[in-house]
């Protein structure tokens, strides 16, 4: 039944749904796992880094990119639909500012994004963009942000979130470990990122890239080497809990 | 008789029959060209056995006379690598021959120098204990299948995004007493290609045979989707075989890295 109902966009299974937006759903999973974490002075935003190519220039594959000074985003899907996604989403942001003269709300950048993105499920002859993305900043008011978009056009405001291959993992781990107290700090908030991360990234901290924004603060990647540092106060703190276990059961 | 909408006049399948029936036959009989392909493809797609070391043909009653207690076969690149890494890894394995096909759907045309990625299967026997093999039905032979299957075939009632991926489903013969190591594949979902063939000569020839399908939602090799077999590592065709498990997750992980396809299409 699915074969009559998935060729066009534009046509309605008669169950209700849009084969070719589920597909891309699909095409999103394909993309390698992004998290986002909205703390309390904080938002971050962590990725597993692909392998690159011995001769490929690491620079040029990123999934954290910055759309202003204030929001940056992470997306997992097509690379190609995220470029194109980015560079509209750029642009709005300074058109936004020559216009009204403040920059965007990141509530505003995400519904442009959406907006975008619903267009292509309702034109004929396109296909749907094959990304998820998360969007997070801080907006003029000081609160941090993080919104999730998916190839359907939707978005929605989350505290955390993860996108990509093995997200429900992420989020389940998610659901278990977000609490006050872990994003009390910017430091846990940030471990707590890593550790959502190191649950499905298969070769450890040095396939991980972090990004932080800080309130009336620029967006900071964090390098290889505080990545690992991170990492391996991690895995100390483990083996303290670990150790305590073991004597509470002695 | 149909016309289009270009002018042409076509003929169309009809189920009643037609009164041009002598003429279809007459189009239907063979022309000796025909039979000379037909001929040429059956020799193309002839199944060949041999020893890849040596190139030499092997000939099928070789294999028949090792005598098998176990038989695992494993299809598909997660599986494979489930069963290189921790059931190969313990062990000396040696490799007894192998077997290649090819057939219209293959993409090269070189019908003799097929690479591993295309219709291979190598069979390998444990050198401590070769009785773990063979190809010939035997009392006491237990069968066992690892594949894997994209999620999106998976028919359930819930919805697909609900659904724990990679996960686990079984499927065995009459003859096999032990439970499986997870839930039984539920209809209407069936068993595709090669697994229900093995799994359909096992129930008719009354062996005992166990499937393990897992159902994943990342098609090429993958650690989370080869560690979804682990379970099956305690069952009594694999417990024996496998020995050091942490050392066999150390060679998955490397594994991944040598066979890691560069693609830029997905970030």
């Amino acid at each position: 039944m699915a074969s009559r109902y998935d060729r066009a966009i534009t046509v309605f299974s008669p169950d209700g749904h849009l084969f070719q937006v589920e597909y891309a759903q699909e095409a999103v999973k394909k993309g390698s796992t992004a998290v986002g974490i909205r703390g309390t002075n904080i938002v971050v935003l962590g990725v597993e880094k692909k392998s690159v190519a011995k001769l490929q220039d690491e620079r040029t594959v990123r999934k954290i990119c910055a759309l202003d000074d204030h929001v940056c985003m992470a997306f997992a899907g097509l690379t190609a639909d995220a470029r194109v996604v980015i560079n509209r989403a750029r642009v709005e942001c300074q058109s936004h500012k020559l216009t009204v003269e403040d920059p965007v709300t990141v509530e505003y950048i995400t519904r442009f994004i959406a907006t975008l993105k619903q267009k292509y499920t309702q034109s004929n002859g396109r296909r749907p963009f094959g990304i998820s993305a998360l969007i997070v900043g801080f907006d003029d008011d000081g609160i941090p942000r993080l919104y999730q978009t998916d190839p359907s056009g939707t978005y929605h405001a989350w505290k955390a979130n993860a996108i990509g291959r093995s997200a429900k993992t992420v989020r389940e781990f998610l659901e278990k470990n977000y609490t006050e107290d872990a994003i009390a700090n910017d430091s846990e908030a940030i471990k707590l990122a890593i550790r959502a991360l190191l649950e499905v990234v298969q070769s450890g901290g040095k396939n991980i890239e972090l990004a932080i924004i800080r309130r009336n603060q620029p967006l900071k990647m964090f390098s290889a080497k505080e990545i690992e540092l991170q990492v391996n106060e991690i895995e100390k703190e483990k083996e303290e809990a670990e150790k305590k276990k073991s004597k509470k059961t002695t | 008789m149909a016309a289009t909408f270009f002018g042409e006049v076509v003929r169309t399948p009809c189920r009643a029959g037609t009164e041009d029936e002598e003429e279809q036959e007459e189009g239907r009989r063979e022309t000796p060209e025909d039979k000379e392909v037909r001929r040429q493809l059956a020799r193309k797609r002839e199944v060949r056995l041999f020893r890849r070391q040596t190139k030499t043909t092997l000939e099928v009653s070789l294999l028949e006379k090792h005598p098998c207690s176990k038989f695992i076969i494993a299809i598909g690149n997660n599986a494979v690598a489930f069963l290189s890494s921790f059931v190969m890894n313990s062990g000396a394995w040696e490799e007894v021959g192998c077997a290649k096909l090819w057939n219209e759907w293959c993409r090269t045309t070189d019908t003799a120098h097929l690479s591993p990625a295309e219709a291979f299967c190598v069979f390998y026997h444990l050198k401590s204990n070769p009785s773990v093999f063979g190809s010939c039905p035997r009392k006491n032979m237990q069968v066992t299948i690892l594949t894997c299957r994209h999620v999106t075939d998976y028919k359930t009632s819930e919805s697909t995004s609900s659904l724990h991926t990679p996960f686990l489903k079984a499927l065995k013969t009459q003859n096999f007493k032990e439970p499986p190591f997870c839930s039984l594949l539920e209809q209407p979902n069936i068993v595709h290609d090669l697994p229900a063939a093995v799994l359909s000569y096992c129930q008719v020839w009354r062996i005992p045979a166990v499937l393990y399908l897992c159902y994943t939602d990342v098609m090429k090799l993958d650690l989370i989707t080869v560690e979804a077999f682990k379970p099956v590592l305690s069952s009594r065709s694999l417990k024996c075989l496998v020995k050091n498990i942490p050392q066999s997750t150390e060679i998955l992980k490397k594994l991944m890295t040598a066979n890691e396809i560069q693609s830029n299409i997905y970030t």
